[in-house]
């Protein structure tokens, strides 16, 4: 390692870069009930997208101080938690109504991808790489017994404990946000569950974290990224989600998917989730490697990245359930 | 290895009689670990004569570790830190002898997974640095107790050698009790059991010490009466009787620590001085500690009986 | 490694510190390197550094640890800082563990902390309230903190404590030995001078402490690297030193140690065979240390003489060894009784 001369590649970390647009700005979540509602509510969806998709746009040409900015759409359909009709009668039906309200759907996303993509065990890799932000008074000493499976946004109320013989038990105290200003706004965040058989299942919050982390090119497994977009050649769509990359490019002409900054213009009932999300990014330590990448590129390219992950991130929450 | 000293009640001589075992085998040249898990009355340091080195761990001993609130127990080099001047004169070949106090004022406590994984941590890392590890256990059927059998049971433990050594007085109460605390419903082997030992393994893994035994044939009686000698000798034998129906017989008795006066005034480490210049011990006790010593790691007196 | 240093904006430390936990792995046999890198393989998502030349050698990951706590100082200003804590486990030969824990300290830092993610870009970093006191903090850190300040110590210690956990070990250690902590600090070196070492102390039973002045811009992982070095070494010398004082040579004693069986070897041979299988081989100075930063092994080497020492114990061990061959030797060629 200290010698030019001999190199052993197993001793020689390296990171692959993917390629980065401006802005990803996701067109929706697609969920079962939004499905069994009818193909009326997908159209009534991307009406109410279309003027915020623009205005987003709009933000990011104005970032991109005049030039072209890179900025590619993508749109995520859960088939994790419930496992609903086909690709091959969704799909279609899916692109038709973006079309009709003038939105072009760039890639596609499967949300399973975001749990496992290929081989690679994303999520659990992601839970990995938590970083507990520590509340004041944390000198090293390993917190005892993290809570597992859930993650703060500060410290919880303690739990009563049986005390030693003849010792007083501790009197209730309140939660508290570690970046609290004055009062507290503490969440508490599931990350998975386990069922009686050992079999995990991850969060919606938690999930979407991890999609989050995939739209700004951070996520690597071993150097290698992960949820690389396919190109979509075959004429039609599968009849089973399986049989469909995690991550199609739908438009052949698109920017690339992984990003500096991420949009996403989703009803107001997604609030809670996107909350979680944000507790959930601000405590992950994403790939050192592609994370100095995105620096670099972005420095050259003169357009600025915010420092911290969860401020790469943004919303439009528009009115609706 | 881990030995276990256990007693169904108090004042069975259990802390002291074991305290002389660890240091018995320092003066062998093992390295020998004393931990103290009587966590009702953690008084070890008291026969060690280190009651000022134990003033600094109030809150650094085996209470705040089990419970997570510092990473390592404190420890107390005893060769070096003991006030009694015999012990600071370490002698030559001997081995460490290393004493983990409990918190001064800890009380018994509910242990939990943690605190078991903590103990297996601790147990596994004294079973890497020493070549002796002797446990001292609250009295009776403790929390300290279950939490031992539930770290030995314990796959990472699995390589880990044990013994355990049941003190007892030689009175008809002490008996039965002893005799409960391991052979009764929820006792040692049974609680074991529970916890995944292997039943006859364990059962093999117990001897007992008969503490504070009066030697009829001793001096110290030599001043009483013809009768009084035979009503001695026929308890003595009612209870060997009694000891044998109960399972605690000869055959599973590791060895008789006679009857100590000094040890009844003042818990204390025995020293060759104390029964040769001195002379306010007696030998015979020293002999017997020292045979104790040498038979915990002898496998002849050990297995099925 | 090297990221530590560019990551973000981070200003120039003025300070890096830390400390390593050293142990013999409790295993009967030396991992490979497959086993190795499953024992490091602290992230599901990073591989595990896997060298073979000059000796083999496995090092996880960095994990990091958040800390928000005052630091310790020798002059006891109080100053709370805000960061994380980076800290890697490396194995060598399949036979000693250690992990090392440490963090830098820029010379000043904002009044309030700030969000969490803006430490987490900045990993290994830990920002002090103001600026810092980099010389009483450093002396501070060497004397050990007071409860509830930083201590670098736990991290690593916590980080050994999780990798003993695993199922891989079979905590069947070939020998007996006791884990070391080296704690140490870098200062900026004075001027334009190169790297040195102000002070090597062998402090407690089990605590060294090192205080190395390095050039601006030396990455806080090439410090620690140059001190996992010394702290492997360092424990090899304890060890064998203390496994050495442990054996009364000579005759045969009438220990209660020695078994009855007469096929046994004898005891000084038993006390010392481990060290020729599992230690001797390990003794490679400077292996992984960073170019820059190997000339300070020359300064141990003059005094006290480390490589000095470690020969001369390896030339006893074998002395003794050879000399317990001999009678054996005498014994094949005698007629049976």
């Amino acid at each position: 390692m200290t010698e030019a001369v001999f190199r052993e590649t197993a001793a020689d970390p390296r990171t692959q870069a993917v390629p980065l647009a401006h802005l990803s700005l996701e067109l929706g979540h697609l969920y079962m009930e939004d499905f069994e509602a009818g193909p009326e509510r997908l159209r009534q969806h991307f009406a109410q997208v279309r003027p915020w998709v623009d205005a987003a746009r709009a933000a990011a040409a104005a970032r991109a101080g005049g030039k072209r900015p890179r900025i590619s759409t993508c749109f995520l359909i859960d088939d994790y938690f419930t496992r609903f009709s086909s690709p091959a009668e969704l799909v279609p039906l899916l692109l038709a109504e973006a079309d009709r309200a003038g939105l072009v759907v760039d890639y596609l996303a499967r949300e399973s991808g975001c749990a496992v993509t290929g081989k690679v065990p994303v999520a659990e890799a992601v839970a990995g790489r938590i970083v507990e932000s520590p509340p004041p008074g944390s000198y090293g000493l390993r917190p005892p017994a993290a809570q597992t499976g859930w993650l703060a946004n500060g410290v919880r109320s303690p739990v009563a404990r049986a005390p030693q013989a003849m010792k007083k038990a501790a009197a209730w105290q309140p939660p508290k946000e570690t970046a609290a200003r004055r009062h507290s706004v503490f969440l508490d965040v599931e990350l998975w569950s386990d069922d009686a058989g050992g079999h995990r299942t991850w969060s919606c919050p938690f999930l979407a974290a991890v999609w989050q982390l995939a739209r700004l090119g951070l996520l690597r497994n071993e150097g290698e990224p992960v949820f690389v977009p396919q190109p979509h050649t075959a004429p039609g769509f599968p009849d089973d989600w399986d049989e469909l990359p995690a991550l199609v490019r739908l438009n052949p002409r698109a920017d690339p998917f992984a990003a500096y900054r991420t949009c996403s213009v989703l009803p107001s009932r997604f609030l809670p989730v996107e909350h979680a999300v944000r507790v959930i990014l601000d405590q992950t330590e994403v790939d050192r490697g592609a994370l100095r990448q995105v620096a670099e590129r972005s420095a050259r390219e003169q357009v600025a990245v915010p420092d911290s992950v969860a401020d790469r991130v943004s919303y439009v929450f528009y009115a609706g359930s | 290895m881990l030995v276990f000293a256990a007693s169904d009640k108090g004042g069975t001589g259990r802390s002291v009689t074991s305290a002389n075992l660890a240091y018995q085998r320092a003066l062998t040249g093992d390295h020998v670990a004393y931990v103290d898990f009587d966590f009702g009355s953690p008084t070890a340091a008291a026969v060690f004569d280190v009651p000022g080195a134990v003033r600094g761990t109030e809150e650094r001993g085996l209470h705040s570790y089990l419970e997570g609130e510092i990473a390592e127990p404190a420890r107390i080099d005893v060769w070096r830190q003991t006030e009694h001047p015999l012990l600071r004169a370490r002698p030559n070949q001997s081995g460490r002898l290393v004493l983990f106090p409990g918190d001064a004022g800890g009380g018994e406590f509910a242990t939990d997974d943690d605190a078991l994984e903590r103990c297996i941590d601790l147990l596994l890392r004294l079973n890497g640095e020493f070549d002796l590890i002797v446990v001292d256990l609250s009295a009776g059927r403790s929390y300290a107790v279950d939490m031992v059998l539930a770290a030995t049971a314990h796959p990472r433990m699995r390589n880990v050698p044990f013994r355990w050594l049941v003190f007892h007085r030689w009175t008809r109460q002490h008996v039965i009790a002893a005799s409960g605390l391991v052979h009764k419903e929820h006792g040692i082997i049974g609680g074991g059991v529970e916890r995944g030992h292997d039943e006859e393994s364990l059962r093999a893994a117990i001897r007992f010490v008969r503490a504070a035994v009066p030697d009829p044939e001793s001096p110290l009686w030599s001043q009483g009466s013809p009768a009084q000698a035979a009503w001695m000798q026929s308890c003595d034998e009612a209870l060997r009787r009694l000891a044998a129906e109960h399972r605690i017989g000869d055959s599973v008795v590791l060895g008789v620590v006679p009857l100590e006066p000094i040890l009844q005034w003042r818990e204390q480490l025995i020293t060759e001085e104390d029964v040769l210049s001195t002379q306010i011990a007696n030998k015979e006790t020293l002999e017997a500690l020292e045979e104790i010593a040498r038979r915990l790691t002898d496998d002849s007196y050990w297995g099925q009986p | 490694m090297r990221a530590l240093e560019d990551a973000g904006s981070a200003p120039h430390a003025v300070l890096a510190c830390g400390e390593v936990r050293t142990c013999l792995l409790p295993a009967r046999q030396a991992l490979d390197v497959r086993a190795a890198a499953q024992l490091l393989g602290l992230r599901a998502d990073e591989r595990v550094l896997l060298s073979e030349r000059p000796n083999l050698y496995a090092r996880s990951p960095d994990t990091l640890t958040g800390v928000d706590c005052p630091l310790p100082s020798a002059n006891g200003a109080h100053v709370r800082a805000v960061g994380t804590v980076a800290a890697r486990a490396a194995l060598t030969e399949g036979r000693v563990l250690q992990t090392s824990a440490y963090f830098r300290l820029p010379a000043a830092g904002p009044d309030r902390r700030r969000p969490w993610g803006h430490y987490l870009v900045r990993p290994g970093t830990v920002e002090p309230f103001g600026k810092l006191p980099h010389e009483a903090v450093a002396q501070g850190v060497l004397d050990g903190g007071r409860h509830g300040e930083l201590d670098v110590g736990l991290i690593a210690g916590g980080l050994l404590t999780r990798l003993l956990r695993h199922p891989l070990l079979d905590q069947r250690p070939p020998l007996r030995s006791r884990p070391t902590r080296l704690r140490w600090v870098a200062l900026p070196a004075e001027g334009g001078e190169g790297p040195s070492i102000e002070r090597f102390t062998l402090a407690e039973d089990e605590l060294r402490t090192v205080r190395l002045r390095v050039p601006e811009g030396t990455p806080a992982a090439d410090a620690a690297g140059l001190c996992d070095d010394l702290a492997l070494h360092d424990w090899l010398l304890t060890t064998v030193v203390r496994l050495l004082d442990g054996i009364r040579l000579g005759s045969e004693p009438p220990s209660a140690r020695v078994g009855p069986g007469t096929q046994d070897p004898p005891a000084v041979v038993r006390a010392l065979r481990p060290a020729v299988d599992h230690l001797l081989h390990l003794w490679m100075p400077r292996a992984r240390v960073a170019k820059e930063l190997a000339p300070l092994w020359e300064a141990l080497e003059e005094r006290p003489g480390f490589t000095r020492q470690w020969q001369a114990l390896v030339q006893r061990i074998r002395d003794q060894l050879t000399l317990h061959a001999i009678p054996t030797l005498y014994r094949e060629v005698e007629p049976a009784p």
